[in-house]
This record gives structure tokens, sequence and C-alpha cells, in this order.
């Protein structure tokens, strides 16, 4: 662990690191802008000059050398010395904001990066506040780029992020520089457009509001966006992300850094993806099959019924299907649940849906086939709870083979994922009780229909394919009619009290080590971006 | 005594480009004597006689050759003929005239420095010279100067050409590499240096064309001979080049050390102006180094200076480090543009301006926005809408863009500051004289037209005042 | 100009311009054993295709993207950044005037503009029935020999502008004297 001196006090940082992401983890506001801690180096922002002492060249003295250096691009040494609090630098750091702003459109009243952009921020903080060009701007276009991307090349600061990005860590190359010097634009190749599954992220990297997601353009001012910390369901891979929302539900979904998991880098997939949670065909009744129709039943009813209807089957003829779409806590209570009304009932591991093969991108970012967040928290459970247990497929079977009386089967996939198959199999349990987001071919053979809140309405934990529980807040509250279903299953197995994760985690963390070792990735220092 | 040419010997000499006649002159000797000696021996003969780099930045060869990783695998030599800096042109007399000297320059290299394959970066605007250059390499090559086992000696060394396609700023050294490797031609950030990881990541040297066609001579002649030329830190023969209205533009050699006035007066030099102009301004060194005054009055004959008066700085010593003295950036490539008393120096840094806002190749915000900024205030100038503001403002903007030390990842900044810096400071007077003799209304007709919502002022003292784009600028006594 | 959006995702077929032909793909290949990287052959095979096409059309950076094993953005790239390439048609004869600082002093504005008059176009232009084209150069380095300018390989020195019908007349005026290497083609074979 070196130590250096940044502005006369001493720091303490990782050895490797560069200067500027030392004084980035000490907490100094250092304005960058090509500098990302996951790219190459390519020191061409000139934001992050700064002094450093040197020994003359004559008298070996140390001393102040007369030359401005990279932060970026100056590893940190032992006992190295500089500073950023000197008229030197801030003289330097004001030209550079000049600059930036020369051709700046200032079009941020209809800009979507307005209120996150490090353009207004630094401008405001080590800029001027008039511009001295009265000469003409070079007005560039605006460019569509690729499904979910717009360029607006008029904003850029040709950090050159982008670029970087779709070489390095997405490997496929479409995003480059055009023209020279002034003229410089960021484009692609006309018709190839930017079409990685990665592509979202470098909405993300632009430090300004020059790539701009069509999913987001002119949806929210991000002022008004509330952030929760959540973990994407997208795959098994447990990317961690930002839920955006307000009061009118979510609005966007951003990567959270995760050194061990996704970095700084989310699938589009994870992005994207979750539309479904505003699906109008989401089921939004808990209810009861009676005769041909059905019945709304009240949420405080159900665990009675619930308990009734396991009770009077019998217990070697009951199973409850956990779905690897369940946090750990909801998989924990309702085997708990079930265990309590049924103690030999079987514990299935729900259908894990697989799409493909994995995808690892060439600096090792990982889409997984396994479309699931949590198979490995529902398989920890399961074991845990010991006793008779059984994948999907074998469950499928058995069912069809009549073995099975009564059932809890819990879904939750975005995606339709009961076959015909599987519902002729599952139609002939007696006591079919249903967990599910969207109407699915079970519905005609269900005794009880329960909805499931989505990973946005609910808080928990996932266990990602490396075995790192994540715990998830709730962002939104659920869809009318809904009830998060941590909460439902805590009353459903008889647990006092209200609902909440993390507090039930450490309670039940001395049964199942898995809840102990929570993992939660460091935030970002505050000044880096 | 005059000087006996080394570097243009054969210019002039009919058919020189021949392998035929470049041997008959004595042609790869040089060679022959390189291969009688050790590499290191040759390396550390090229450090004796601090042959300094002949491409604008004076660094001495031998210590570059030096910084070489001892236990390298490969070494790819580069040669910089991508000779782009106005008003530079020695090195395509060197290709046109003697491309032998130039070979024979880079199989001495490539011998000293290990080197296996050598690129010949060539500006694509050298189509004539390209032609020259592969016939004259094509001949060295059948007569077993290049290719495996050279002259029995053991040594290899393949060499191609390869031409760039215009941007001047391949010719920073690594520009150079990005744009050998297939890449725009933008510098790398150092450390690394050329020298650990250049080309295709493996240790390169890269060197000027004048740099290296002095290498036989250095070897045949010995060292002795060469540290009788030139003066104190810069030795050896240069190539100087003249051009504008003077009588006779073109290249002279001359031992490091000549001045100013001698290159355009000389009558071995320049020749004097054309119809008996004065000079104005003198650019010595190519554009990136600066301009010198001509005008304030020639020193008079008997060489007694009033220093009440001032002087011109055309005493100013074209070697590596007198320029400096003068504001200058260094020597440059000791290629003089001279500016006649009657030219619009408004025109001047119009040209100066433009031609760097067009060679930045973009990557650092200051040069990138900094050239085209002072570009476009330059041609608001030079159309008879300028400020005396914007004087001081294009000397802020050099200010900050880069002076030596630079700011930047290359020195292509530094370049431009020095001339745009010195023509405004130097020559304010005769700025300000324009700017006083516009109608007193441009400025603000001007800035009106390209930004309708520039606020209305009020005039002050007969100019027009600032007006910044939709805001106001703090007017204070600049104006 | 952010009210309109250009649409870069896809391109129209005319748009796409002529692409390489198998000569010249194996003309690029032969370039490739001198460098360690096939990439290193973009310059190369950047001058060759113009000097077959007469520039570099969309298709054939697509073509050289494949050959060098590139995706076409970074071919685009490196086109987009030396002024030699060009990325629309240009006439059989291409008109380099130089216009740095010697050449200026020396009458280069006045040889551009009476060029300029005589063809009827401006720089980056090509006269209709395609005989020039015309564009400036920052530096031709022949600063001992101004105004220059060339015509195709051909430097023409110390142009005056009464010259310059002579010149254009000329069918020859863009022969070199020199024997041609043919390791790059003839610009525009006539």
């Amino acid at each position: 662990m070196p130590k250096i001196i940044i502005d006369g006090k001493e720091v303490e940082c990782r050895a490797g690191i560069s200067v500027l992401q030392a004084a980035l983890d000490a907490g100094w506001n250092i304005p960058h802008y090509c500098y990302h801690p996951g790219l190459k180096v390519v020191a061409s922002c000139r934001l992050c000059l700064m002094e450093m002492k040197m020994p003359h060249p004559q008298t070996r003295e140390p001393g102040w050398a007369p030359k401005l250096f990279p932060a970026c691009q100056t590893p940190v040494r032992k006992g190295m010395e500089v500073r950023f609090d000197s008229d030197k630098v801030r003289e330097n750091q004001k030209h550079v904001m000049e600059y930036y702003l020369l051709d700046h459109p200032l079009d941020c009243p209809v800009c979507d990066k307005a209120g996150e952009c490090h353009l207004q921020d630094y401008s405001e903080q080590f800029g001027n506040a008039t511009s001295r060009m009265v000469e003409d701007k070079h007005k560039n276009p605006k460019k569509d780029i690729g499904s979910h991307t717009l360029m607006y090349s008029d904003r850029c600061v040709l950090c050159t992020r982008c670029i970087r990005f779709c070489d390095e860590i997405a490997g496929t190359g479409e995003l480059r520089k055009v023209n020279r010097g002034s003229r410089n634009e960021i484009d692609i190749f006309p018709g190839e457009p930017l079409e990685n599954e990665l592509q979202g992220n470098v909405v993300d990297l632009c430090p300004v509001g020059s790539l701009i997601s069509k999913d987001f353009q002119y949806k929210q001012r991000v002022w008004m966006l509330n952030t929760a910390r959540s973990v994407s369901p997208a795959d098994s891979r447990g990317s961690t992300i930002w839920i955006d929302y307000n009061k009118q539900g979510v609005h966007r979904i951003r990567s959270r850094y995760n050194p061990q998991v996704n970095e700084w880098w989310i699938s589009d997939e994870a992005r994207f993806g979750w539309k479904y949670i505003n699906s109008d065909k989401r089921l939004n009744t808990a209810r009861i099959r009676r005769g041909v129709s059905w019945e709304a039943v009240g949420w405080e009813e159900l665990p009675g019924i619930l308990r009734d209807r396991f009770a009077s089957a019998d217990e070697n003829a009951t199973a409850a299907v956990l779905s690897p779409m369940m946090s750990c806590e909801e998989a924990w209570l309702l085997a708990k649940f079930i265990r309590q009304v049924a103690p030999r009932a079987t514990l299935v591991r729900g259908y894990v849906p697989i799409e493909g093969e994995d995808k690892t991108f060439p600096k090792g970012f990982v889409i997984k086939a396994e479309k699931c967040p949590n198979r490995g928290g529902v398989e920890q459970i399961i074991a845990h709870f010991g006793g008779n247990s059984m994948d999907f497929d074998e469950f499928v079977k058995a069912a069809g083979a009549g073995r099975f009386k009564a059932a809890y089967v819990v879904g939750g996939y975005p995606k339709e994922w009961i076959t015909e198959a599987h519902a002729r199999a599952i139609s002939k349990i007696e006591i079919l009780v249903a967990h599910d987001l969207f109407p699915s071919l079970l519905d005609q053979h269900v005794a009880v229909q329960i909805p499931t809140a989505s990973f946005a309405e609910r808080e928990g934990s996932f266990v990602n394919c490396d075995g790192l529980l994540q715990p998830f807040e709730r962002a939104i509250s659920p869809l009318e009619g809904v009830k998060a279903d941590g909460q439902f299953f805590h009353e459903l197995a008889g647990e006092p009290g209200l609902f909440r994760a993390e507090k039930f985690r450490v309670s039940v963390a001395g049964e199942l080590e898995m809840f102990a070792k929570v993992h939660v990735p460091p935030d970002e220092p505050k000044y880096a971006h | 005594m005059p000087y006996e040419r080394v570097l243009m010997q054969n210019v002039g000499v009919p058919n020189s480009t021949s392998l035929q006649v470049y041997k008959a002159a004595g042609g790869y000797q040089g060679l022959v004597k390189a291969f009688g000696m050790k590499p290191g021996e040759v390396v550390d003969l090229v450090r004796q006689s601090n042959l300094r780099g002949r491409g604008g930045a004076g660094f001495p060869a031998g210590v570059k050759w030096g910084f070489l990783p001892i236990d390298r695998e490969i070494t790819y030599l580069c040669v910089n003929a991508d000779e782009s800096e106005p008003p530079t042109f020695c090195n395509r007399i060197t290709i046109e005239h003697d491309p032998h000297m130039l070979l024979e320059g880079i199989l001495i290299a490539g011998y000293a420095t290990g080197s296996t394959v050598a690129y010949i970066y060539m500006r694509g605007e050298f189509m004539e010279q390209f032609h020259v250059l592969q016939k004259a390499l094509d001949e060295a090559y059948q007569a077993g100067y290049f290719g495996k086992n050279i002259l029995g000696s053991g040594y290899d060394l393949e060499c191609y050409i390869h031409r760039g396609a215009g941007a001047y700023v391949c010719g920073e050294e690594t520009g150079l590499i990005e744009s050998l490797e297939g890449k725009r031609g933008q510098p790398r950030i150092k450390p690394p240096f050329p020298a650990i990881e250049g080309a295709f990541h493996k240790p390169t040297v890269v060197n000027n064309v004048e740099t290296l066609a002095c290498l036989p001579h250095i070897l045949t002649r010995g060292l002795d001979w060469w540290l009788s030329l030139g003066t104190e830190a810069s030795k050896g023969p240069k190539m100087y080049c003249i051009s504008g209205p003077v009588n006779r533009p073109g290249c002279y050699e001359a031992p490091l050390g000549i001045t100013v006035r001698e290159l355009i007066y000389g009558d071995d030099f320049g020749g004097g102006m054309r119809d008996g102009k004065k000079v104005k301004g003198v650019f010595p060194g190519g554009l990136s180094v600066g301009v010198l005054r001509g005008d304030i009055f020639p020193k008079p004959p008997d060489g007694q200076v009033d220093p009440a008066k001032g002087y011109d700085e055309l005493d100013c010593i074209l070697d590596f480090d007198d320029p400096r003295h003068y504001g200058l950036l260094g020597l440059g490539t000791a290629a003089a543009v001279v500016i006649p008393e009657d030219v619009d120096i408004r025109d001047v840094l119009l040209n100066v301006t433009r031609f760097y806002s067009h060679e930045s190749c973009g990557q650092c915000t200051q040069c990138r926005e900094g050239t085209n900024w002072i570009y476009r205030i330059a041609r608001r100038i030079q159309s008879g809408a300028g400020r005396s503001y914007d004087l001081d403002l294009i000397a802020e903007l050099t200010e900050n863009m880069g002076m030596m030390p630079g700011l930047s990842i290359c020195g292509l900044p530094d370049g431009a500051v020095y001339p745009i810096r010195t023509l405004v400071q130097k020559f304010r007077a005769e700025f300000e004289r324009h700017i006083a003799a516009q109608t007193p209304d441009a400025v603000a007709k001007t800035i009106k037209a390209i930004n309708p919502a520039a606020y209305e002022l009020p005039i002050q003292e007969g100019r027009a005042l600032a007006h910044v784009g939709g805001s106001m600028q703090e007017i204070g006594d600049r104006l | 100009m952010s009210w309109e959006t250009i649409d870069r995702t896809t391109v129209a077929e005319e748009k796409l311009g002529p692409g390489l032909s198998a000569a010249a793909r194996e003309k690029i290949r032969t370039f490739f054993p001198r460098y360690p990287s096939k990439r290193a052959a973009m310059l190369p095979a950047l001058h060759i295709a113009q000097d077959e096409i007469g520039y570099c059309s969309l298709r054939a950076m697509r073509d050289i993207a494949e050959l060098l094993e590139v995706p076409p953005s970074a071919v685009m790239d490196v086109v987009t950044f030396y002024t030699q390439f060009w990325t629309h048609p240009r006439g059989k004869k291409v008109i380099t005037v130089c216009r740095s600082l010697s050449c200026e002093l020396m009458g280069g504005k006045e040889v551009l503009a009476a060029l300029k008059e005589k063809l009827g176009i401006d720089e980056h232009q090509t006269t209709p029935d395609g005989k020039y084209s015309l564009v400036t150069e920052e530096c031709l380095a022949s600063c001992d020999h101004g105004p220059c300018m060339q015509i195709n390989e051909k430097t023409h020195k110390c142009v005056r502008v009464e010259d310059l019908d002579r010149i254009l007349s000329d069918p020859d005026n863009d022969k070199i004297s020199m024997p041609r290497s043919d390791i790059f083609d003839a610009p525009q074979k006539t």
C-alpha cells in the first residue's frame, strides 16, 4: 500500500493504480472525461492534469515540475507528491472546460442527460460562466446509430469511452471516430449499426448527453427519479443494477458497480428487459376456483385457505415448486410453510430457463444462458431442508404419473414457461396452487391462483452463478391487487410481524450459513463516473 | 574556404539516383566500414558525434538508440520521411537526388540497432519521390545491399516503403507508428517510448531521413571531420531550406550555425530579396518554431547597433539552441520562409492557424478545440472584423494550449502556439493598425450576422464592443 | 440540427459504390508479408482501392475490412483521417494545389482562384465532364518552387496564372518522367 501526498495530505492507495484513481478513491473531485477504470487509458481529455514534484534535472532538488501531468496516466509511486489545488491546474481546467463548450449547443433544456451531466457539473465547478467565442458554432447532426441508441454529435466531448467500450469490452468495434481535428465525430460505419448485446452501457458511460437511450429519451428528468439498489433477474450472473423510479413507476435501469461480478457493465437484457413488469397482462387478483368460475379472495384470507387445503392432502403426495425467480427469503419461507403443513412434502427446484449458451466477451463479461437469478439459492435451501426433493423435469414426470395430489407451484418468469406437456402432466394434481406473474396454460387446472410481484416490487436476495448472495431493494409498490411475495410467504409461514429482508436474513443466518455471507458491492467513489 | 557539400554532394550530378553513380562517388563505403565494426561500436561512434536528430526536436540519435532494451528480440527501424512541416523540403531533395545515401544510412542505423525490418514512412504527397526511392531500393536489393546476409556480413535487413496519405501529425514518431500499424495517426501516450514499445509493440527506432543520411559520412569521413563542423552543441552539416520571395529559393547545405541573415542574403544561399523588398519576418525553421522580426530596421553595415532603437532578429544563429533566445521553439527543420514587407500579416496568421487547425489529430482537447478556435478568430480578423481583445485572447489561448513543456500528448500544439503567439506578439502593432482602420461597426455587424442573439451594446471610443454569444463579456479597458 | 435525425443504421445500395476486384484483393494480399499484422496493410490497401475505383467506396472499405480482419468501421476511421482518401468519386485527374505559406506568398491564392474559375468548380468538386477534381493540400514540399500543384502524380512547379491554360490543355500533364514502380497502380488508368 504505497502512500502518496495529494495537496499536502497523505493518502494511502492501492499499488498499481493511477494517481487519478487514488485521488478519486480518497474523495477528491477531479474532473475527468476520458478516464474510466474499466477501459484503456488514452489521456486525451486533458482535464485531470496535475502538478507533480520532480527532482530538478541539474540540482536533483525536488520541486514542482513546470509541466502538468495527466493524473490518469501517471501510476502511483511511493512517496510521490502531487497537487491539484494550484492556480496552474485550475487555469488548465478552466480553459479545457471553455473549449468543451465552444461548439456545444447548450440544449440542456431538451437534453435527457441534464441533471446527471458531467459537462454541466464540471462547467459549474471548474469552468466559466460565459464563453468568449463569438464565432459560429459547428453544428453536427443527430444520428440514429442502433436499435437502442441515438448519437447527438454536437454534444460530444470526444472522450472516446464508447469507442473503447465497443472495442475492448464488447469486442465488436462498431463505434469509431471519423474525420480529424475539430471535425472529429463519433460514428458507425453506414449500415453497420451498434447492435452488440452490451450496447446500452455506452449510454451509461457517456459523461455528457451525446449518447442517448431511445428507451429513456424524453421520459423523465433525472432529478425526479429515485434510485434503488437491485440485482438483475435477467440471468444467473446476478449483475447489480440501479432501478431509477418514481411514483409513476420504473423508468430506467442502469448498471451498478460491482467489482466481483459485472464490474461497470450490464447486458441489454438486464437494462431493457424489464418492461414486462408494466404489462397489462399481469395477474393482479388472488382467486379461488369455484366450479367453472373464479372467486376473488382477500390476501388476509389466503394463508388460512392454503393451510386448510394442504392440510387436507396426503403429505406424501404434496410438493412445493420453488422457482429460481424467487428470492432466497421467499424460497425459505415457502419451504418452511410446506414442511409445516406436510413434513414429508417434496421440495422441487423450479423450472430453470436456458437460452442458448453462455456468451463470454473479450474482457470476461459473461451473459449467462441460464435466465433466472436464483437457482443457486433455491438449491441450497432445498438441500438445507432435506427430505424429498427433485428437479422440475422429474416433478412433471411424477405429476403425470399421478404421484402428487397437492402442489404449490411458483413461477414468476417474464416469458411463457408452461408447455402443453407440462400442463397436461401437472393438471393431474388436484389441489394446484399457482403463484405466477402471467396467465399460463395451467390456469384452467389451478385451484388457487396467486399473483406474484416483479423483482422491482420485492426485496430479498439472489445467489448468483458464482454463489454470491446479493441483496436487492424494493423500488416501487406492487401492482394494485398484488402483494409482495416476501410479506405473503412471511404470513403464510406464520412468522410474526412485517417482512424485512435484511432482518430476516439475520434471523436465519444461524440456520443456513448462506444468509450470513451477504455480498454488498462497494459504492463507486463519489466523484468517479 | 568554400564549404564542400557532403549531404548534397550528388545533387545536380547526372543520373545521381542510380546505384552506379552513387557507388562511383564512394557510396556504400560507410556501410562496409560499419560492417567492420561491432554494432555497439557504431552506436558509440554516433553517440560521440552528438548527431542530433534533424527532424526538428534535435534529440541525439545515439542516445535514442541507447534506450533500446538490451534483451530485445526484434527491433524495427522506422524512417521518418513524412516531411510535412511547411516550408521544409530537404528530405525531398535527398530522396529525389540521392536515394542511395538514405538507403545506406538505413543500413548503417539498422546494423547498429540490430533491426531486421526497416519501414520508410513516406508522406503520401511524395508521388514522384516514391517512384525514385522505390527504384533505388529495388536496385539496392538486386545488388545485395538488402535482404539476407548483406555483403556477406551475416546481417539481414528488409526494407519497405510505407506510403502515408496526407497527415502532418504522422511525422510525430508515435503518430507515425500508429499510422504504420494501419490506424489513424494519433500520437500515443508516452511512456512507453517507442524504443521500449513501438511499432507492433516491439522496440522501435524512428529516425529522420536527414539524420540517417548523415551516417555514411560520419563513418567514411570520421569523427574529427564531423566535429570540426558546426557550433559547440550542434555538430555537423545541415541542409537549410529557404523559400518565399528570395532570389534563390532552394536547399543549401552548410555547417550548423549560419545566421538567418546569411541564409536570406548570402550569395551562396538565398541571394537576397526579390525586387529588393525588405523582410517583414521570417519563420526560420519551419512554421512551428515561430517567427523572427525582420522589419524593425536592418542592422547598419558597420554592425553598430543602437540598443535604444532595437534591431531586427535576423542575426539568430540557426543551430539547435540559439533560436530559443528569440522566443522560438528551437531549430526545427531549419527551413526558412521569408515574409516580405508588402504582405498583410493577417493573411499570414490565417494561413498558419489554418494549417494547425487542419492538421490537429483531434485527440487532446486543447489542441483540437484551441487550434480551431484560433483559426476562426484569425478568419474574422482577416475579414476586417478584428478586436484588440482577440489578440489578447489568442495570446492567452496559446499560453494554455501548450508551450514547451506541453500539456498534450504530442508536440503539435506546442508547435502551433509558437508561430501563432510570436506572430501576435511581435507584430501586434501591425494588427492594431489594421484593427484601427476597420469601419467602426465591422465587429458588431459580423458578430450580429453570426449570432443574432448577440446583444446590442453601445459603441465605446469608436470601436465595436465585444459581443459574446448570447451573453455579455466583461468589457473593461481591453477594447 | 438536433431536430433532424440521420439514419446511419441502414445504407442505400447505390451509396455503397463499387467493390474491389479480385486483382486488387490479390495485390493487397501481397502486402501482408511486409508487416507482422494484417491491419498494417491498411494504408497500402486503401491506396490500391483508390487507384482502382478512384475513391474509397463504402463497399471497398468493407472489402478491405474483410481482408484485414477488422471491423469496417476501423477502415472508415482511417479513410476519414487522411486527407488523400476520397469518399466520393473524383475526376480522372486530381489537381492538388498547395496552400501553405511559401506557395501563398508566391501567388498560390491567385493560382487557386484562377483554377476554380477556369474549371468552374470549388474545392473537392469535379468538373461535369469528370476530367478534373480540385483540392488543396497543406504542403507539397516543393516550397522552393512555389506556387506548386500536383496533377495526379506529377508536380508542376512555379505555376503562374498565365501557365494554367497550357498546363490544363496538355494531355500529358499528369505523366511523370521517371520510371514508375508498379507496386501501386497508376491513378485512374485512362
